[in-house]
């Protein structure tokens, strides 16, 4: 997601300043009313004590940071939080790595096949996707339940307990964006010469060395990429399952840093609690976002360049 | 690049039953809509209905305002895809072909909201929509959707393909940049739009965070939320209703993916997304 680099700059459509900026100016003006004037408005609001409601806005300094910080259910809501980015990474990181890499590299026919079925889960609904899970892996009736009752195991009832919740609500989530991050890594490994793969193999580097030495830096510019949207857009998907099967119960147990702010404001009704856990949940990804641009703009390593 | 049998052979077994694990849902889901109530709890493995039967649709179609929902959600994902690539487009025209000052700094500005999480803005967005009187309606949920920084990165990685010389000709020729952008760029950049606006059409079809802050009433809602409403966490006696209502929400998506699917799995490929 490089900086738009200018090749033409001595003879093209210099001075023309004016066409360019209304050329932008529709996708500005949408982005700056619904995405950057929201985004301050909420800085504002969480330093303000209020309920959506009220016709005053009550000015209460960082008391909304402090009662963030000190509430209990804070920590466990970020503690989940990290259990969902951690099990989201495994899925839509890790194994979609390993995948992209093995379809690009040792299976050859069917690879067009593997593709669009990896990919074709992207395009349904995740309310669609919960309400099958939900089924699914109905603890009771579910066909899944079943099935491993032929084996003599037993299901968890996974919607009433602490951890498992997390585990199936990333496991519909992961459904849902394995396929995308797929093709982004499997783009990118795609686009390394092949001749350094078999000089490799000739050489008998194991593959799993030719995976971290060769493979791994060479599509690190993506891997971050998707290393980093596995995070910020997996937490938000998640946000779907979490209200339609467990609106973030039980006891706050399925409830992340997202939901939590969703929580807070339109159900709770405290715009300050939910402003401020947002803007404290933002700093969070702006360290991402910074290395994201430090090592991805900057580049370790450029490919189809 | 010679791999033995060995090595491939547990590989396509474990990429098969992974797409067992992905796909069987969606057909179990297809096969459930046309169960009776009854055949969906004595024969919950099998995927066949034992009679085949319409009642689930029936249901739906009787019990919500069915027709008006599926219409909602169109004309919802039709404008907002419409707008978005027209918007994109010429916003990744002018990065792509223009030089002005702040060029740089704009882009980097609007790419990085692809990383705003919607907690921070959404508490905002409501009490607008709400302000301008669009709370409950279809176009409070397009109007926040009609521009975004993931289009004009799609887009603008497509424009970056097609050699600049190609402009500067038709530039130094005289040609108005409205006929550059129609007789030039976009025969160019086709499957690329094409695609980005079918990926826009299903974003927003299958879009759920956003109508559900807006939209209150049966009437205006889309088919995610019409779903939602059959939904208990133990299955519920609706359970092949919302099976049928499922097939409803996710057979166009579907549709669009397999008949277009060489273009869209090519421009993510090609787009080179870093």
């Amino acid at each position: 997601m490089q900086v738009v680099t200018s090749r033409s700059k001595k003879r093209f459509v210099h001075k023309q300043s004016i066409l360019a900026y209304s050329l932008l100016l529709p996708s500005v003006a949408i982005i700056a009313m619904f995405m950057f004037w929201p985004f301050l408005y909420t800085i504002y609001l969480s330093f303000f004590d209020w309920n959506m409601i009220s016709l005053t806005k009550n000015f209460v300094g960082l008391q909304n940071y402090i009662d963030v910080l000190k509430d209990p259910i804070t920590y466990k809501v970020l503690l989940n939080t990290a259990l969902y980015i951690l099990i989201l990474l495994v899925f839509n990181f890790t194994i979609s790595y390993i995948f992209a890499f093995v379809l690009n590299f040792f299976v050859g026919k069917m690879d067009g096949f593997y593709k669009s079925a990896f990919f074709l889960p992207s395009f349904i609904s995740l309310v669609v996707g919960s309400i099958l899970f939900t089924w699914l892996l109905n603890p009771v009736s579910g066909p899944v339940a079943i099935v491993m009752g032929w084996i003599g195991l037993s299901m968890p009832i996974w919607s009433k307990s602490e951890g498992w919740i997390i585990v199936v609500i990333t496991l519909i989530t992961s459904w849902k964006i394995f396929g995308y991050n797929f093709i982004l890594l499997y783009a990118s490994i795609n686009g390394i010469s092949r001749e350094i793969i078999e000089a490799a193999r000739l050489d008998n580097v194991p593959l799993w060395k030719i995976f971290f030495h060769i493979i791994g830096p060479m599509s690190s510019a993506t891997g971050i990429y998707v290393f980093i949207i596995t995070i910020v857009q997996g937490l938000q998907f998640s946000f779907t399952p979490i209200k339609i099967i467990a609106q973030g119960g039980p006891n706050y147990a399925s409830s992340n840093a997202i939901y939590h702010a969703y929580h807070e404001a339109f159900v709770l009704y405290r715009t300050g609690h939910s402003a401020a856990l947002s803007i404290l949940t933002m700093a969070i990804f702006v360290v991402l976002l910074i290395v994201e641009f430090k090592y991805v703009e900057r580049g370790i390593y450029y490919e189809n360049k | 690049m010679k791999i033995s049998k060995k090595v491939t052979i547990p590989w396509h077994i474990i990429f098969i039953f992974i797409i067992f694990l992905l796909i069987f849902p969606i057909i179990f889901a297809i096969g459930t809509s046309f169960k009776t109530l009854q055949d969906a709890y004595n024969n919950p493995l099998s995927i066949f209905p034992t009679s085949p039967t319409l009642e689930n649709y029936k249901v739906f179609f009787e019990s919500l305002p069915a027709f008006k929902v599926t219409l909602n959600t169109f004309i919802i994902a039709s404008v907002v895809t419409i707008f978005k690539v027209i918007t994109s487009f010429l916003a990744a025209y002018a990065f792509v072909y223009f030089i002005f000052k702040g060029k740089n700094v704009l882009y980097f500005i609007l790419i990085s909201t692809i990383f705003l999480p919607f907690t921070v803005t959404m508490i905002p967005n409501y009490l607008v929509i709400s302000k301008m009187g669009l709370g409950n309606s279809i176009w409070g949920v397009i109007l926040p959707q009609l521009a975004d920084a993931m289009g004009i990165f799609l887009l603008t990685q497509a424009l970056r393909s097609i050699s600049i010389s190609l402009i500067e000709v038709a530039r130094l020729d005289n040609m108005s940049h409205w006929h550059i952008m129609k007789d030039i760029v976009l025969p160019l950049v086709k499957p690329a739009v094409t695609s980005t606006g079918i990926w826009f059409f299903i974003t927003s079809w299958n879009e759920y965070v956003w109508p559900v802050l807006i939209l209150k009433s049966t009437e205006n809602f889309t088919l995610p939320l019409a779903l939602q409403m059959y939904i208990s966490s133990e299955g519920g006696t609706n359970f092949t209703v919302a099976m049928a209502v499922s097939v409803i929400t996710m057979i166009l998506p579907l549709a669009l993916y397999l008949i277009f699917q060489k273009y869209i799995i090519g421009t993510f490929i090609s787009s080179g997304i870093k």
